[in-house]
């Protein structure tokens, strides 16, 4: 799956100074289409009338998390292709392996930098 | 009953076989008698042990009043009805200190982000505008600073009074009930929720790239 910046690239979670962040180091990388969700439930939504290219979702949010967003987005059978990257302060080991099993395609520990972001999308897009 | 004497035992006996005698009929009058002769052979048991009990029942009320005195010190209503409330506004205003600074740091890199560099000069009075408006907005580190303090202060008043009832308690160790889980427990339990980890607890970017490498073989290995 080639990297197209054009693709809508829908961005979760419950923090909005986040969102802001986010949003704009991917517009500092050429994305133009970005999208927001303040949880897991909101972003199951958005994603069912839209096609996303691109997820990138923080874990801890309430009432639905990333990890619970992740396993149904796996789990329904007309987004279970789309590139899930997690960004997030959960930094155990075994939320990296949860997320793992339940399919991220990667994980990124909060705090980070704009070249770990450009870092993961493009592994993401070249696997 | 060791302080029974022969004498007390022997009046009962006799009452028992009298009382076998006439065939195993009681009376109120019998049912009195034997009282009385109960109470006479407790007598001299009870003269004995009531110092003792005595001496255990002032004991156990100089523990009370003790007890009662180490709950008024713990201050209880001074803790739920100011100290904690307190802190609790302090966090808040935390929050929204950091949250209007983020704000203005945020909005002051988008416009220089966005600005027109087509004029230099007006170009760089826009950002030496906006960097000043950066450096003012960190000033919120002071006073978040000293709101942290306050925070930290009625945290270690309630450490130290809690500790010293607790203390006062003499609880042996394990004595802890185990509580039942509760919903929001169970929640971070099942949705592996444990919030951001402190310096040199958590993985690092790095060992989550080892993790994602070789994720597979860590699964494996933990069901070995």
């Amino acid at each position: 799956m080639a990297l197209d910046l054009q693709m809508p690239v829908l961005v979760v979670d419950d923090y909005k100074t986040m969102i802001r962040i986010i949003r704009n180091l991917l517009k500092q990388l050429g994305f133009e289409d970005i999208d927001d969700a303040a949880d897991g439930t909101e972003a199951l939504e958005k994603m069912k009338q839209r096609r996303y290219g691109l997820v990138i979702s923080d874990w801890n949010m309430e009432p639905m998390t990333g990890y619970e967003l992740l396993k149904q987005v796996r789990a329904d059978g007309s987004l279970s292709k789309t590139p899930f990257i997690m960004v997030t302060a959960e930094s155990k080991t075994e939320n990296v392996i949860a997320a793992k099993k339940a399919g991220v395609n990667n994980y990124i520990v909060k705090p980070f930098n704009a070249q770990t972001l450009k870092g993961k999308i493009e592994a993401v897009f070249s696997d | 009953m060791s302080g029974m004497t022969k004498e007390n035992v022997s009046r009962v006996i006799e009452f028992l076989v009298e009382n076998k005698k006439r065939g195993g009929d009681v009376s109120l009058t019998d049912v009195m008698q034997l009282a009385e002769v109960m109470s006479g052979s407790m007598h001299d048991f009870l003269s004995t042990v009531q110092p003792a009990v005595t001496e255990e029942l002032r004991s156990i009320a100089r523990e009370i009043t003790r007890m009662k005195e180490e709950i008024s010190q713990l201050r209880a209503k001074d803790m739920t009805g100011s100290k904690i409330p307190e802190a609790g506004r302090e966090l808040d205003a935390i929050v929204e200190a950091t949250e209007e600074a983020t704000n203005t740091i945020m909005e002051a890199a988008e416009e220089i982000m966005c600005a027109d560099t087509s004029d230099p000069l007006a170009y760089q009075d826009l950002v030496s505008a906006k960097m000043i408006g950066i450096f003012e907005a960190c000033t919120f580190q002071d006073i978040t600073g000293q709101r942290i303090s306050k925070v930290v202060k009625t945290l270690n008043y309630i450490d130290e009074r809690v500790s010293s009832f607790i203390e006062q308690l003499r609880i042996p160790e394990g004595f802890e009930l185990d509580l039942p889980e509760t919903e929001a427990e169970r929640r971070e339990r099942e949705l592996i929720l444990h919030g951001p980890q402190h310096a040199g607890e958590g993985v690092s970017q790095t060992d989550v790239d080892d993790l994602l490498k070789d994720a597979q073989a860590d699964i494996d290995k933990l069901f070995d």
